[in-house]
């Protein structure tokens, strides 16, 4: 969901970026986002071709990182990845926001980023 | 001896950034958080699917307790204000918010609302989302608590396969129990699977048109008699 919406912003900040820098060409777009978004990465690169078309970064590489969602219990010092519900009859297997260790809630401390860590440029 | 090296033209840059891109949300919604903080105001945001009973709700819960605080409630919705006379209808104030086509509030709207009410005369503030399980989860708006409402007529699997909704979730109604039998829906089923996914969230049944388990949906988000 909003993945078109996510990526304007993206390509703004990042041809943003790249015009402060005086880049002539942008190469690459780094991106980390969490398992807990609603973001589907295969739309992201849809959306990152379409819109980066006749710009400097257009033909340029986008590398997404997919970030697992982790959390850690105050209960019992957990501290690692959440657990997930395995049920055949869904397509996926969905998290858990329980502790694995003792069933008590968990403070989520990873996966609903969405974050541009870097991008590669030429001047 | 010092020397200095810098970049030439077509040479190749990585740039670091780490820019968060939810943040521009994210920092709308501690300002609301702030500005209701200082008025003294709690704020809930009730989310839930379509249909399920997301207004009735709050309008039992402002028939409990308009008596004890004064009241507003935002309503979200794409158009039309038809929910929000209704919440009026019950004297309190009222902000329609449409979105358009946008199928969730943002904090940018809420901030938008709180403007049009006169904050020194609330002391609860109760935000409707547009019916979606999907796409609030990831729009913080600044309130103090959040409420999930699915109903029995959407039937046994609702919970399931909307699990995301619930990270932030602090109370579950599971509404229109008495259509459980008819439906042939287990309401306790559906709120086993709310505490399997997070244990954190208390869980509710109710009959909304009744009014049947509001004072305890009250009790859960600590307005309502203990």
């Amino acid at each position: 969901m909003h993945e078109f919406s996510r990526t304007s912003q993206i390509v703004e900040a990042v041809l943003s970026e790249a015009e402060k820098q005086g880049a002539t060409k942008l190469i690459e777009v780094q991106l980390e986002i969490g398992d807990l978004t609603f973001l589907g990465f295969d739309q992201v690169k849809f959306a990152y071709k379409i819109l980066t078309n006749k710009t400097i970064a257009h033909d340029s590489k986008l590398t997404i990182k997919r970030i697992p969602g982790r959390g850690n219990c105050n209960s019992c010092s957990y501290d690692g990845p959440l657990s997930y519900l395995d049920d055949p009859q869904f397509h996926i297997s969905f998290p858990t926001f329980n502790c694995p260790q003792c069933g008590k809630p968990l403070s989520i401390s990873a996966g609903r980023e969405c974050v541009i860590k870097r991008i590669r440029i030429r001047k | 001896m010092t020397y200095t090296v810098q970049g030439e033209r077509g040479e190749i840059f990585d740039i670091e950034l780490d820019e968060n891109l939810k943040r521009a949300n994210e920092l709308i919604a501690d300002e609301n958080r702030k500005q209701l903080r200082n008025h003294g105001i709690r704020a809930i945001d009730v989310m839930g699917s379509v249909g399920s009973g997301k207004t009735s709700l709050i309008e039992q819960l402002v028939l409990l307790l308009r008596g004890r605080y004064r009241i507003a409630a935002f309503k979200g919705d794409l158009t039309t204000r038809i929910d929000s006379e209704r919440l009026a209808s019950l004297g309190i104030q009222t902000v329609q918010i449409n979105t358009g086509r946008e199928c969730h509030l943002d904090a940018n709207l809420v901030k938008k609302a709180l403007r049009k009410v006169d904050l020194s005369a609330l002391d609860l503030v109760f935000i409707e989302n547009v019916g979606n399980l999907i796409c609030p989860a990831d729009f913080p708006l600044g309130s103090d608590t959040r409420v999930v409402v699915v109903s029995v007529t959407e039937g046994p699997y609702m919970v399931v396969k909307h699990p995301f909704i619930f990270v932030d979730a602090d109370v579950a109604v599971i509404n229109k129990i008495d259509l459980a039998g008819p439906m042939n829906v287990d309401a306790n089923r559906l709120a086993k699977d709310v505490r399997s996914i997070n244990a954190k969230t208390s869980v509710v049944l109710t009959n909304c048109r009744t009014g049947q388990g509001v004072d305890q949906v009250a009790s859960a988000l600590g307005v309502g008699p203990v």
